[in-house]
């Protein structure tokens, strides 16, 4: 058993949900006790996995899957209804930066409070402080209260803590999304520092990914219940796959779903692309091929004028791409169904995971509007530059004497 | 290190590491409420004593002055001194009555935290109560300070330390557990405060418990008085410090009865209800 990091063996969650919960002695007297409207909600239902020492798991599911639950459960925080976990080694659990800090308190005070509340003994904590102190890299701050801290520094602490007391198992919930770019990128190193010496770590993020990037294993969790665990890539796809099997059910059964919006005279029925003169599908792409993409359409009249687009919105939200057809022509479209197709010669977006927007309006005027409905994933062709997109260009050195005659 | 969770055996839950493993944990949260407290005030640590000295101060006005209360006679066969003879007494009052208003406090202040990490529900309760300890424990030296000064000092000063073991125990086991249970029936801290005002007055600490009279329409009115802990606690304390008596082996008995008696409840209680703080707080 030494191998094992953490054993979850059939470990259920039961909350009591209670409208008319009695939180006070003159509510239990005056009322009575309240057993009868009491409702149960099962959060994790025999839920059960092991993690080998050094194994990176992440958890994945949608809102209210038990993600957060399980975490709980692992850290202690909630004793399992019934079932049981183990944990060998040191954890630490990473739910919110900071919890453990005292406003009153200054950094260097909150760090041998949050170090003990880990579990560290003060030999232990004379140890990492001055480690921490040199990681949350907030200068003077160290020795003032907390509660003058911007949140940035405040996280940066929270952080330099947590990750310092040298934990076996860390637990982490989406809390590393926080402060600066370079600070979540000192994180993530961290993060993989502390992989590769061996620490396990249990990570849960809506960022599918990263999770696929940074971890070994994945479970899928569905109303408290595993769906799925296995290698992070297949499960995550599975997920998706999941995901967007349910998304389609929904948009079949109600026309007018949310994330679609205009006056309907005309909607987008598909979008499918095609790459390298392949099928029309939604397959994935490798950045720099050459990817066709095809809207579906149906009219319900004639239109003089519809402009075709196409949105490329990237997982933080950003709208990294809008092509549109009204920058070369106006069309007049008929009614009844048929499709426009966007050429594209040589894909030039960074590998990443995408929702593709389509739009069909006259101007101002929306006739259709769909929001992120299609998945469109990119994957690396090998060279991995930083960025959202590809930039072509020439590199050339110059030798110094040259620089002189320009 | 290990650490099973388990919900059939409160043994190998998360209570499955002694209160002994939190130590350093439970001293961190004593400085930190004791650093909290006094930071930002001017004159930090003295306040500390402010409030011991002006409550010895009204009532020794109004008891020695007003009222002509006569203090019992020191142990050392001078005239008593009814200040000195309030002060003995006020001084585990006071670390009593703060640790039973605080702990359910500091408890439910440490809502947010133990939501986020595993912390038993016992630590912030028992820290609050050790921050007080502190504060009752410099009182209590210059108390002694204070006899050493009037030559009332004796042999039965040794026996203190027990006697502080025990009371300590005591309260720090009926704070802690009216902190938990608190958490469910958040009134039960004003009601507590309540009782605490009256245990105030019923409890021997501004008369002696012979001005009790033995027996009142029939009532056995002294036993009942009594039969009150706090009696037992300070009546011994005053016996040891003041009167310099040993107390009777009856009277150590009681105490030892009353410790462990809270300590059993403190340890049903936080099986019971304290594991699972953390989903009601």
């Amino acid at each position: 058993m030494a191998d094992v990091a953490i054993s979850v063996d059939g470990v259920s969650k039961r909350f009591i949900i209670n409208p008319h919960r009695r939180t006070s002695l003159k509510e239990r007297v005056v009322r009575g006790s309240s057993k009868a409207d009491r409702q149960e909600f099962w959060a994790l239902r025999d839920v059960s996995f092991s993690v080998p020492r050094g194994v990176t798991l992440g958890l994945v599911g949608s809102n209210g899957s038990g993600k957060s639950t399980a975490l709980k459960v692992i850290s202690g925080i909630y004793r399992p209804t019934s079932g049981s976990v183990r944990v060998n080694g040191r954890l630490s659990a990473l739910l919110e930066l900071g919890a453990g800090f005292h406003g009153e308190l200054t950094g260097r005070e909150n760090i041998d409070l949050n170090a003990s509340i880990l579990g560290l003994s003060p030999r232990e904590i004379a140890q990492v402080s001055d480690k921490i102190v040199e990681f949350a890299d907030i200068g003077d701050f160290i020795d003032a209260p907390v509660k003058v801290y911007s949140s940035g520094m405040f996280v940066r602490l929270g952080f330099a803590v947590a990750v310092n007391v040298k934990p076996d198992v860390l637990v982490v919930d989406e809390v590393i999304a926080v402060g600066d770019e370079r600070f979540q990128r000192k994180c993530f190193d961290h993060l993989f520092e502390m992989r590769r010496n061996g620490a396990t770590i249990v990570v849960v993020s809506h960022a599918l990914s990263l999770m696929e990037d940074v971890c070994d294993e994945v479970v899928w969790l569905d109303s408290g219940q595993v769906q799925a665990r296995g290698d992070s890539r297949a499960v995550v796809r599975e997920y998706l796959a999941d995901i967007n099997a349910g998304e389609a059910a929904k948009e079949g059964e109600s026309l007018n779903d949310s994330g679609r919006r205009g006056s309907g005279e005309i909607r987008v029925t598909d979008v499918t692309w095609s790459v390298d003169d392949g099928p029309f599908e939604r397959a994935s792409v490798v950045a720099g091929q050459r990817v066709t993409f095809r809207i579906e359409y149906e009219a319900i009249r004639d239109l003089e004028n519809a402009v075709f687009g196409l949105g490329f919105v990237n997982e933080s939200g950003i709208s990294v791409a809008g092509p549109n057809s009204g920058a070369t022509r106006n069309w007049s479209v008929q009614r009844g169904r048929g499709s426009v197709h966007f050429t594209v010669d040589r894909l030039l977006l960074q590998p990443s995971e995408f929702g593709i927007s389509a739009a069909i309006v006259d101007r101002a005027h929306v006739f259709d509007y769909v929001d992120r409905a299609y998945q469109f994933r990119v994957r690396s062709s090998g060279s991995d530059e930083p960025g959202l997109v590809q930039m072509p260009g020439t590199w050339e050195l110059v030798p110094a004497g040259e620089r002189m005659h320009r | 290190m290990s650490r099973t969770l388990r919900d059939d055996s409160a043994r190998t839950g998360p209570g499955s590491k002694t209160p002994w493993a939190y130590r350093f944990l439970i001293l961190n949260f004593a400085r930190r409420d004791l650093k909290a407290r006094f930071k930002g005030t001017a004159l930090g640590w003295l306040w500390a004593l402010a409030v011991p000295i002006t409550t010895v101060i009204i009532y020794s006005v109004v008891f020695s002055l007003v009222f002509r209360a006569q203090p019992p006679p020191m142990g050392n066969g001078d005239t008593g001194h009814y200040a000195v003879w309030l002060l003995v007494a006020l001084v585990p009052w006071g670390f009593f009555l703060n640790a039973m208003n605080l702990a359910p406090v500091t408890l439910l202040a440490s809502g947010p935290l133990i939501q986020k990490v595993f912390i038993p529900a016992y630590v912030p309760a028992v820290a609050s109560s050790i921050a007080v300890l502190v504060q009752s424990g410099i009182e209590l030296a210059v108390v002694v300070l204070l006899l050493l000064a009037l030559g009332n000092v004796s042999w039965t000063f040794l026996l203190l330390p027990a006697w502080i073991v025990l009371f300590i125990a005591f309260t720090i086991s009926l704070s802690t557990t009216v902190a938990i249970v608190n958490v469910y029936m958040r009134d039960l801290a004003q009601l507590v405060s309540v009782v605490l005002q009256l245990l105030f007055f019923v409890t021997p600490i501004l008369y002696p418990l012979d001005l009790i009279p033995q027996e009142w329409n029939g009532i056995p009115l002294r036993a009942i008085f009594a039969l009150n802990p706090l009696a037992s606690f300070i009546g011994a304390e005053r016996d040891l410090l003041y009167g310099l008596q040993m107390p009777s082996t009856a009277v150590w008995l009681t105490l030892l009865g009353w410790t462990a008696g809270s300590v059993v409840v403190l340890r049903w209680v936080y099986r019971r209800w304290g594991l699972d703080v953390s989903e009601s707080i």
